[in-house]
């Protein structure tokens, strides 16, 4: 007997030094995690804003899709922020305002006027503004592998009505209890029973946030009594408000796709696309409501059943004196007042990927999952909305089949900034990334950097210098014959250096390049900032090598640029959850070329489109709009490339298959289309023709290449180094011409 | 008002030089063209200061970011450097062919004391300088 009752008290007390082990485990889990939890958030990415001033190129059709993708809402009259009233060319819009890094734009009411697709006035209350920018659009976020994600709001910020509501449905003697409810329990087991199944929880609010930290769904007698013990455990260590708080901003309500919706600030943004300060009581009523089956109501899914719940919450709360039952019945009246937003998230998939890249070489995934940073980008949405739809518009015409692949990266070439990306013919689906990841030979899109590492040696090469467009054969490493050839299988014998190049011709180039030697040309390759490995062989010179878009992009960049290289950047500044500077990207001039090299190179890219390969971009282009370029066709056609710059935007364009087979397209009559088309609608400016010191031009005979004078036979004016001018003379003497060249007409002279 | 007459005696140059200047491309120095260029900083004659570039500049473009200038100029002087980098930045996005806001730039960078920036910078600016005065004033951090 007394055996039996020693033993009975050893069980009892083991019994009582293991509950009390759990409650020290589940007391330092609380504490631990509980304030963390609080902070976990996101890192969302956002577009660049958009710069509105009385000048700006800007059309109304461009301004609406803006207002549209940042979910403005169309109304006769704005009167809050978020809402636009659209007169033809007259956008009068209430601006929502926003905290940029270092800056604040204050939300007001904006008249924006177009005319001749520009900015003509703006102003507000008759005031004139000089400058502002819209809230920019938030293309996305870096969310973990479970999808949460939220918009912390702080208990003080959250509508009087929305929390008595929440409290009245949810859990009407929370203020009292100590993290459990006797009296719910009670109501929960007897409604339970009378309907034979589980349909009432019974759990306090503090309860079902211990549910949603820590435990798992399923509803077992430990899990419960778990949650119990770490409800009160809770209740010790934080006060009713900051359990409250933490509900409000932790609460589940919703799904899209792999996002999941947390809290009622991102509910409300979301749902009504309304800031939750600023949601009628309808709103409110319907984000409680929800708390009971995020998706049984989810009111774009069931409207019926959203509208039945919500006006059972606004019953409930007019019963239990939150409101005045007139302001119920003026509530459920109301229809849902959702949001009519674009689905603009995870929408622009390449350029995410581009964002996220460059990201994770500087932070951990941890961190841009949870620390709440913003990320403010080049995007572009009006630039990647018109290469979008050139893509898209060139591949039907060209391959109707779908067979064909294309990509594009467009940057602003003066910042070196990343504006729009298209990794794929399918522009919104996220897969492979052709922009970033296609490896394919560049062709004669690298020609460009053996010419350019000629011309830095003024001594020996100019643009007048003749090269010989002959056969040419060369014995590769392993012993093997290489032996390039023109496209169209003939040679040309001397041909002016520039006229090569405009023509691209092969046999040319490979001599160039095996004159400079190939180390000359893998030099400038880097130069111009290729940073992948480039095969030190003979045909480097007409593209051998693996390159994505993006490495072109690299290398165009720096000669748009007039020879500074500069780090493609996608990202400008990132921000931390408290709004303060974190890292800012700025803009870094490195000056690796030849500036003089550069210039004559430009001279040779604008003849490309006026009298070589590329002259079809001026079945798009006005002909007074100046721009340089170069194509690029790999064997039989397996890739076409084209690359070029106007004043303000350089793109690079491939088109493909991904199973590397041949495309029947050549760079000018595939990829340039797309870049034409693209260029003619979104560029601005023409390419300005901007003389360094140090470049003299000359009259020159375009067969011999000799130095002529103005009005002979076959004159034409090249620009040259300063003491690199052809030192053979024709003896013809200057004479009147009326005939003007293309580069002619970029001085602006009259005869 | 005793600039006058040198204003007025500038002004009949110019209109003369526009005259002669009718060749196709002129020489550095000798007769203004409409060209956007660098001119010759050595032997450049008065008259060709100021000379109208051929793109048409945005009337207001300058009005839209010359207060960005002077909170660059205040960002810069309290020390502020990253701050009047993002400022100019922004500028540079809204004209990106304005001389002056190079001009900025690489005066903040000297300040911060990056010299190879100040340079690299005042050097592309070059490319879009306009007069003696301020292609002269970008020459500067060049050297």
């Amino acid at each position: 007997m007394i055996r039996t009752r020693h033993i009975l008290l050893k069980l009892f007390l083991t019994g009582l030094v293991l509950s009390g082990l759990i409650l020290i485990y589940l007391d330092a889990r609380i504490t631990s995690t509980f304030i963390d939890k609080m902070w976990e958030i996101p890192a969302k990415v956002y577009a660049r804003p958009l710069e509105l001033f009385s000048g700006a190129a800007l059309t109304a059709d461009d301004l609406a899709y803006e207002f549209s993708v940042l979910g403005y809402r169309k109304v006769s009259t704005p009167r809050s922020p978020g809402q636009v009233a659209r007169n033809r060319d007259r956008f009068e819009v209430y601006t929502r305002g926003f905290d940029f890094p270092g800056e604040r734009e204050t939300s007001r009411r904006v008249l924006i006027e177009l005319s001749g697709d520009r900015v003509k006035r703006l102003s507000a209350g008759g005031r004139q503004i000089d400058l502002m920018r819209l809230d920019p659009v938030q293309i996305g976020g870096i969310y973990p592998t479970h999808g949460e994600d939220r918009v912390l709001v702080r208990l003080d910020d959250v509508p009087e009505t929305l929390l008595q509501g929440l409290l009245a449905v949810e859990d009407r003697r929370f203020y009292r209890h100590w993290g459990f409810s006797i009296v719910g329990i009670a109501r929960a087991a007897f409604s339970n029973l009378r309907s034979g199944q589980v349909v009432a929880g019974g759990s306090t609010i503090t309860q079902q946030l211990v549910k949603n930290y820590y435990l798992t769904p399923e509803r077992t007698i430990v899990r419960k009594l778990t949650e119990v013990l770490m409800a009160v455990l809770l209740e010790l260590h934080y006060d009713k408000d900051q359990i409250l708080e933490s509900y409000v901003n932790e609460i589940y309500l919703g799904q899209e796709g792999p996002r999941a919706i947390h809290g009622f600030a991102l509910a409300a943004r979301h749902y009504f696309d309304t800031p939750l300060q600023q949601l009628g009581l309808h709103q409110q009523a319907l984000l409680v409501g929800m708390i009971k089956g995020p998706s049984l109501y989810n009111p774009l899914r069931n409207p019926q059943r959203a509208v039945a719940r919500r006006n059972v919450v606004l019953d409930v709360m007019a019963e239990q004196g939150v409101i005045s039952t007139e302001h119920a019945t003026v509530a459920k009246a109301m229809p849902l007042g959702l949001n009519n937003k674009h689905q603009i998230r995870g929408s622009f998939p390449a350029f995410l990927d581009l964002v996220r890249r460059q990201l994770r070489q500087e932070y951990r995934e941890e961190d841009l999952t949870t620390l709440g940073l913003s990320i403010f980008t080049s995007f572009d949405p009006l630039l990647q909305r018109q290469v979008e739809r050139s893509t898209t518009a060139v591949m039907e015409q060209l391959d109707a089949g779908g067979e064909l692949q294309s990509a594009t990266v467009v940057t602003r070439f003066d910042t070196g900034e990343v504006a729009a990306l298209v990794g794929g013919r399918k522009v919104r689906y996220a897969g492979f990334n052709r922009a970033l990841d296609a490896r394919r030979p560049a062709g004669s899109l690298l020609k460009p950097a053996v010419y350019l590492a000629a011309l830095e040696q003024p001594r020996l090469y100019s643009l007048a210098t003749p090269l010989s467009d002959t056969p040419l054969q060369i014995k590769g490493a392993g012993g093997q014959l290489w032996e390039p050839r023109n496209f169209d299988r003939q040679s040309h014998g001397d041909v002016l250096l520039y006229h090569a190049l405009a023509k691209s011709y092969n046999l040319a180039s490979a001599r160039l390049g095996m004159d400079l030697g190939l180390d000359t040309v893998v030099d400038m390759l880097q130069r111009l900032g290729i940073e992948r490995d480039v095969p030190r062989v003979p045909a480097l010179s007409l593209g051998a090598g693996e390159y994505s878009p993006m490495d072109m992009a690299a290398m165009y960049q720096t000669i748009a640029a007039g020879g500074f290289r500069m780090p493609l950047r996608s990202i400008r500044d990132i921000v931390d959850a408290h709004g303060n500077p974190l890292k800012r990207y700025p803009l870094e001039y490195d000056r690796t070329v030849s500036l003089q090299a550069v210039h004559l190179l430009h001279y040779a890219l604008r003849a490309v489109v006026r009298e070589g390969t590329g002259r079809g971009v001026y079945r798009y282009l006005p002909d007074n709009f100046e721009v340089a370029g170069k194509t690029g066709t790999t064997n039989n056609g397996r890739d076409s490339w084209f690359a070029g710059f106007s004043g303000d935007l350089l793109a690079v364009s491939w088109i493909g298959r991904d199973d590397n087979g041949g495309t029947g397209l050549t760079g000018g009559s595939g990829a340039l289309k797309v870049w034409a088309h693209f260029m003619a609608r979104s560029s601005e400016r023409s390419l300005g023709y901007r003389m360094p010191d140090g470049i003299q031009p000359q009259w020159i005979d375009d067969t011999s290449g000799y130095l002529t004078g103005k009005g002979c036979p076959n004159s034409r004016m090249l620009p040259f180094i300063v003491g690199s001018e052809p030192r053979n003379t024709t003896n013809c003497s200057p004479r009147k011409s009326g005939i003007k060249d293309w580069f002619q007409s970029l001085f602006g002279g009259d005869n | 008002m005793a600039l006058l007459p040198y204003v007025a005696r500038t002004a009949a140059l110019c209109l003369a030089l526009s005259v002669a200047g009718c060749s196709i491309y002129s020489m550095p120095g000798k007769e203004p063209v409409p060209v956007e260029k660098a001119p010759d900083y050595t032997s450049v004659p008065p008259a060709t200061t100021g000379q109208p570039a051929s793109r048409p500049v945005q009337p207001s473009a300058s009005a839209a970011y010359q207060p960005l200038l002077d909170k660059a100029r205040v960002a810069s002087d309290r020390g502020d450097y990253e701050q009047a980098l993002a400022l100019l930045e922004r500028a540079q996005r809204i004209d990106p062919d304005s001389a002056d806001i190079y001009l900025a730039m690489a005066g903040t960078h000297q300040a911060k004391g990056d010299v190879a920036q100040a340079s690299a910078t005042a050097e592309r600016g070059l490319l879009y300088c306009s007069g003696s005065a301020q292609c002269s004033a970008l020459r500067a951090y060049t050297r």
